[in-house]
């Protein structure tokens, strides 16, 4: 910082023994400075932006540790006079964190690696062979992508819950009390944005070269075998950015998991998504000191910043898929 | 004998006909649950519109219902919260889906530049996709850290209530949720990136040559090469914003499937009126900005033809004098 005063003092410096001054600068300079002028506009704009991206989340971080006093002292606006790590013990508490974490890692994982096969296995069909009706069927899952949820989720539930109880198991009440719905529908490539999977595979199975292709099949590899060794063993990095891509949909899945799972199993987003009626019955203990009202803003902030760190650690580890991924496969749509 | 076999599966048509059987094969599970999860749901729905449908001993009855006071399309209509929320919904389409175009291609565009530490904006602006899930998101909206300005005693706002109470609080939404407004952007702007990126730089060095300022580049050149990926853009918002938990029309239908008494019926209709809506969305999209710009071919009358001869001919013996005297 000192050193870029110290320029800066010499820049001027230099500008005011110079002929002219500031007016024979600028017009010898002009097309730099007025770069540099935009630069500086530029990144202000962007910076102001990325502010307005991050400051719920600050805003979230920064009341997940505020005390009940804190929450009502108007002085206190970002930084908390005293740090309350208690209030992540009370959502960790509230939000049955051991299982909801377990569960809600084991179901989306298991969501995310059926998916990622089985549109492996779809995409490769589209982009390698010609069959006929290919068109239509690939138009059909494009437009597959528009149909709302709703429409399909209420026969959908209807089947599940008819099917679960012709073999004898009856779901009480909301939801079907299973994950089995949802992993025979990822099964059959209908998952959450399964068409988008597909698209990436689709596009990125296209790149790879014809003559691959051709030495393998003179070589004698059977169609499987053509998809294993070459496109799969050349498409990992695309297969990455599917599942995290996957993992993270199913994660925030929150509408159709609802249906299905309703209170069978604890998930952090269901667990979130009803804080307030779990708070009464799990958080005794945190109810003691303060306003109780006030409390559960913050135990409620401290809950969801439970719940997406699994996913923030996900995204700055794998970052880079996330955003390449979604460049190089392009759903831009050619 | 396995010398012509192999010559025969090295031909053209032999390979063909092998791949077709194969790729049914491998598309096979896909299709199967197409039909069973997405053809047959969806159809089976609009079929329960007509009905009313009560549970009786665990097993649906379906009684007609659609030539009494309009069937379950006359209940929806006279719903007290459905075609209020429908209106909602669709009016925060409608002020939604463009500003986050608009406001993405500005981002992208701003991206574009190739200035330092694009690619750490790139990380901040796309990270809310990652974290954006219903619960979250309600959290989020009800405790209002979502709303950053104090848009409400800002006099232009005060002016536009007066004018139109219906566009001030359709503003007014937008501002108060312009957080996560932004939200959505994250996924546009990449593909907005991503188009630009591939436009050719002979273009735009073309256009600079011609002495068009970069104002002119961005709107003859830039905005008609991405106006394709707008238009996937748009479909892929209208669709987003649909998913987004907090769409109101989501909670009713959900709440109308457990309903016993109102039935399925009920459901499938408010279910069905939602595609419709949102099909129609789609549809103005395309309308808007999914049609190929076709070139334009104007036609001359004869005497405008003429004229421009002969300012081409004076033109070229313009140009052979100004050469004979050098």
């Amino acid at each position: 910082m000192k050193t870029l005063v110290l320029k800066l003092k010499n820049f001027l410096q230099l500008i005011k023994e110079k002929e002219g001054g500031f007016k024979e600068y600028y017009r010898t300079h002009k097309v730099r400075i007025n770069r540099v002028i935009s630069q500086i506009f530029v990144y202000i704009f962007l910076i102001t932006i990325a502010y307005v991206f991050v400051y719920p989340v600050m805003k979230m971080i920064s009341i997940s540790f505020m005390s009940s006093s804190d929450l009502v002292n108007p002085e206190v606006i970002w930084i908390p006079r005293q740090f309350s790590f208690n209030n992540y013990g009370v959502a960790w508490r509230v939000l049955n964190g051991k299982e909801s974490l377990f569960n809600s890692i084991k179901y989306s994982t298991l969501l995310a690696v059926l998916q990622t096969v089985i549109s492996a296995v779809t995409g490769f069909a589209f982009a390698r062979y010609e069959f006929r009706g290919k068109k239509v069927l690939y138009t059909i899952l494009l437009l597959s992508f528009i149909i709302p949820v709703p429409i399909l989720l209420i026969t959908q539930y209807n089947m599940f819950s008819n099917f679960y109880t012709e073999i004898g198991r009856i779901g009480a009440g909301k939801g079907l009390y299973t994950y089995e719905s949802q992993i025979v529908m990822a099964l059959f490539g209908q998952g959450v944005n399964s068409a988008i999977l597909i698209l990436i595979f689709v596009n990125f199975f296209k790149m790879i070269p014809n003559d691959l292709y051709e030495a393998g099949k003179i070589d004698g590899a059977n169609p499987l075998q053509l998809f294993w060794h070459i496109t799969i063993k050349l498409s990992l990095s695309t297969i990455v950015v599917v599942f995290l891509f996957s993992f993270v949909w199913n994660w925030n899945e929150a509408y159709v998991t609802d249906f299905f799972v309703g209170d069978g199993i604890d998930l952090f987003t269901n667990q979130l998504g009803k804080f307030d009626s779990l708070f009464g019955t799990r958080a005794s203990e945190g109810r003691t000191e303060g306003d109780a009202l006030q409390l559960v803003e913050s135990f409620k902030m401290a809950a969801t910043v439970i719940s997406i760190i699994p996913l923030l650690i996900l995204y700055f580890v794998g970052q880079k898929s996330f955003v390449e991924g979604i460049e190089k496969t392009g759903i831009t749509g050619e | 004998m396995a010398k012509k076999n192999m010559v025969k599966t090295l031909t053209n048509v032999s390979t063909i006909e092998n791949q077709n059987k194969i790729a049914y094969l491998f598309i096979l599970p896909w299709l199967l649950g197409f039909l069973a999860f997405v053809i047959y749901p969806f159809f089976h729905t609009i079929y329960n519109t007509a009905f009313h449908i009560t549970t009786e001993a665990n097993n649906l009855v379906y009684v007609f219902n659609l030539m009494e006071h309009g069937g379950n399309f006359g209940t929806a209509f006279r719903n007290l919260y459905f075609f209020p929320q429908l209106l909602d919904f669709i009016v925060m389409e409608v002020t939604y889906v463009p500003t986050i175009i608009i406001v993405a291609f500005i981002l992208a565009l701003l991206l574009n530049t190739g200035n330092k530490g694009q690619s750490t904006f790139r990380v901040i602006y796309f990270f809310p996709v990652i974290i954006m899930s219903g619960p979250v998101a309600g959290i989020l909206r009800y405790n209002g850290a979502g709303s950053l300005f104090d848009y409400v005693n800002n006099i232009i706002f005060k002016m536009l209530v007066s004018f139109s109470p219906r566009f001030a609080s359709a503003l007014s939404d937008l501002f108060a949720n312009f957080t996560m407004v932004l939200w959505f952007t994250g996924i546009p702007i990449i593909l907005f990136i991503n188009a630009l990126q591939k436009i050719n730089t002979n273009l735009y060095e073309a256009a600079k040559i011609d002495g068009a300022s970069s104002w002119q580049i961005l709107w003859k050149i830039k905005v008609p090469i991405v106006k394709s990926t707008g238009f996937i853009v748009s479909i892929f918002t209208i669709v987003q914003i649909g998913t987004y938990a907090l769409n109101p029309i989501y909670n009713t239908i959900k709440n109308s499937i457990y309903d016993t008494a109102a039935g399925i019926g009920l459901a499938s209709t408010f279910a069905f009126i939602y595609t419709v809506t949102v099909f129609t969305l789609v549809g103005l999209a395309y309308l808007l900005l999914g049609r190929e710009a076709k070139s334009k071919v104007i036609h001359l009358s004869s005497i405008q033809k003429a004229s421009l001869e002969a300012v081409h001919l004076k033109r070229q013996s313009k140009n052979k004098r100004t050469v004979n005297e050098s």
